[in-house]
């Protein structure tokens, strides 16, 4: 099974030579302040920023973090908020750790891009703007990913195309909530548009999580457990939908929610689909090989048993070492050390896939 | 297929072939308000058990018996009825139809075969008027358990349940957790699915572990230590990462949750079980063995066929072969009968 998405060569283009790629981190949270976002809002947009704000809470205010208000301690800049101030993350994670390619995940649009149609799309686009200016044109190291209007396909497509020729936006930003499944027609355009640009889609945990099914978590500890299960809602509703059958070279990457469930969710869908196939007649093959060249993971949050054999072992049950990335989560509480982050039971050859070989593969880094 | 004689059969479903069988048990009020009102039981619990993946469960105990217990050779076997899973969100309602099929339940297949052990079955929407049902029937020998839906509209866990989990454990009832529940509750985070495929998955992916995330995290067992809990049509291949991830953020944010006193994984250990269908477990026996010790599956797990729903190819067999003789028994009798208090 090749596994390089042949039309997905990314971003490399900035490079005037190919460099050995040693660390890729895959999940850099940056956050513009509110004033960053209505300086970069035309009227009526900026008024109606300035006066109603956004809808969609921000996870914390329903699930504290309980210490540090779920940042790093050392992560707030000097009248900013984690991840606003570009020099106090190049010197944190890019210089610290030696990074070679960052690839930053702005988190606003997943409120913002479920606000009403063109007020979404004026706030996504701010977003998209202030990462361009402040962080991406201050360091050739970093990659974005474009924040969109969501629940507005149009407008959402019209965001991407808008920057499908600016290499260093390497992937399209969607959440695990949102009005309806991630996998349903209402959203094709979008994947259409990512498709078209040669971009992957990244799915982040959060956005308009409404927690059906069993019900709300009462806390932060439950939630942030649950956040691999949102995901499988993302990944199975893609699979179920068809997605990949419209769409063969689509790639979609599994960003904050875990590896480990992949395998188990892998042997409950083949076992479904042998029973129930005629329900998802459009499948040509089994859901699990469809997920294995469709689907990227990166670690943040792994998980860690008491042995950390059984997570090589769980790894290896996901058929998908070669999809897996390194991310730090930088800088969020839970911010993960790339020195750390993997247990010495992980084998060196798969550690340097994880660390950078995957990730270069799949944005084209280093080539 | 798996050789079953002795074994226990932790899940089996019965259902009454409609209301006319429930209406016996019912008083004048809930007579009158079924006829008029038009009440019905839907064959399928409206798309929950679709044609396609099950003919309709046995209806009464000859059927069962010709079906099920004596061609297999069962030693015993745990009946389910979720006919109550599909109702209307009157409360008072709700609590008159649960209280009918206890009746029935005892009356029509538990003395009518010694073989045969139910899960009682309470209201969801008023926690109080669950409470007095077990107090009205959970004594009866032939009651193991409490059927509760996995899909609700609060976890189970929660401050407002515990009244509940006193009164299970109080009566020697195990929490039987069922795939399913009320209908016209979206499954997922962002809504409804499309598929059957995808709601069905949701059962054992997502929801049922969202209830065992919210039973350990809430202190349900500190709160009531003596609570057991068993995890019926919810899958168990899933559990291993579920727990990695529970137990890690667990370490890091313990403080939300101080009345936990030992790690997640530990409650789960002491307190759950799982049955075998659906099983969802890989084809390859070293991957089979790997999981096998990673689940602890020779205590965790109990043996159902879940009939006569069908789930598919879950390679099952290959999880007992690796588990040996000592762990397949245990499986197959052993655990139910010290959980359930049959001979074993």
């Amino acid at each position: 099974m090749s596994s390089t998405p042949s039309t997905q060569t990314g971003a490399a283009t900035t490079d005037a030579a190919p460099r050995e790629v040693k660390l890729v981190d895959a999940d850099i949270h940056p956050a513009p302040l509110p004033s960053y976002i209505a300086a970069r809002l035309d009227e009526p947009w900026r008024s109606r920023f300035e006066r109603y704000g956004v809808r969609v809470p921000n996870p914390p205010q329903i699930y504290p973090r309980v210490r540090n208000a779920g940042y790093r301690v050392d992560s707030w800049p000097e009248g900013g908020f984690p991840g606003s101030d570009f020099e106090l993350m190049r010197a944190q994670l890019l210089e610290e750790h030696g990074v070679d390619y960052g690839i930053l995940i702005p988190l606003h649009g997943h409120s913002y891009g479920m606000e009403s149609a063109e007020f979404a799309a004026a706030l996504c686009h701010a977003v998209n703007e202030w990462v361009r200016e402040e962080m991406l044109d201050r360091d050739e190291r970093l990659r974005s990913s474009i924040n969109i209007a969501l629940e507005t396909p149009e407008l959402a497509v019209a965001e991407i195309e808008r920057y499908a020729d600016d290499p260093r936006f390497v992937q399209v930003l969607l959440p695990t909530g949102a009005e309806a499944p991630l996998g349903s027609r209402r959203y094709w355009p979008i994947y259409e548009a990512a498709a078209h640009a040669g971009l992957p889609l990244i799915a982040h945990t959060g956005g308009l999580e409404q927690y059906r099914g069993a019900g709300w978590p009462s806390y932060y500890l439950e939630a942030h457990v649950f956040y691999a299960n949102a995901m499988v809602a993302l990944a199975t509703s893609f699979i179920a939908e068809g997605v990949f059958q419209r769409f063969p070279a689509l790639q979609v990457v599994l960003v904050e929610a875990g590896i480990s469930w992949a395998g188990p969710l892998m042997w409950s869908m083949d076992a479904a689909w042998s029973a129930m196939r005629d329900d998802v007649a459009h499948l040509d093959r089994k859901p699990s090989e469809i997920f294995r060249d469709h689907f990227w993971f990166t670690t943040q949050p792994i998980e860690e048993p008491d042995d950390p054999a059984q997570l090589v072992a769980a790894l290896e049950f996901t058929g998908m070492t070669h999809r897996i990335m390194f991310a730090s989560d930088y800088p969020h509480w839970d911010f993960d050390s790339p020195a750390m982050v993997l247990p010495r039971a992980v084998p060196k050859d798969l550690r340097a896939k994880i660390m950078a070989g995957n990730a270069c593969r799949l944005y084209g880094f280093g080539s | 297929m798996t050789d079953l004689r002795g074994a226990i059969d932790c899940d089996v479903h019965c259902a009454p072939a409609s209301m006319a069988a429930l209406v016996p048990y019912m008083d004048d009020y809930w007579r009158d308000y079924v006829e008029n009102a038009g009440m019905y039981l839907s064959p399928t619990l409206t798309g929950t058990y679709p044609e396609a993946v099950s003919p309709p469960p046995p209806a009464d105990v000859d059927a069962l018996r010709e079906q099920v217990l004596d061609p297999w050779g069962l030693r015993a076997a745990v009946l389910t009825c979720v006919s109550a899973f599909d109702t209307s969100r009157n409360p008072y309602y709700e609590t008159a139809l649960c209280k009918a099929i206890n009746d029935w339940l005892r009356a029509e297949w538990l003395e009518r075969d010694e073989r045969l052990r139910a899960s009682m079955v309470v209201p969801t929407l008023d926690p109080d008027a669950a409470i007095a049902e077990i107090e009205r029937v959970g004594g009866h020998p032939g009651f193991v358990a409490v059927l509760l839906p996995v899909r609700s509209d609060a976890r189970w866990g929660g401050r407002r349940f515990h009244p509940l989990h006193e009164a299970i454990a109080g009566h020697d009832l195990v929490l039987a957790l069922h795939a399913w529940g009320r209908i016209g509750t979206a499954p997922t985070t962002s809504g409804s699915t499309h598929t059957y495929f995808e709601d069905y998955l949701a059962n054992s992916q997502s929801i049922a572990q969202g209830q065992v995330m919210s039973l350990v995290a809430e202190g349900v067992f500190e709160r009531v230590p003596s609570l057991r809990v068993a995890l019926l049509e919810c899958g168990f291949s899933w559990v291993p990462p579920m727990l990695w991830r529970f137990d890690k953020d667990w370490k890091a944010v313990w403080r939300e949750v101080p009345w936990l006193k030992a790690k997640p994984s530990e409650y789960v250990q002491r307190h759950f079980h799982a049955t075998t269908a659906p099983a969802q477990l890989p084809a390859d026996r070293d991957q089979a063995a790997q999981l096998a010790e990673m689940l602890g599956a020779g205590e965790f797990l109990l043996f159902a066929s879940d009939h006569p729903h069908r789930h598919g190819d879950g390679n099952l067999e290959t999880l007992l072969e690796v588990l040996g003789d000592t762990g397949r028994d245990a499986v197959m009798h052993g655990n139910a009968a010290a959980l359930y208090g049959l001979a074993a």
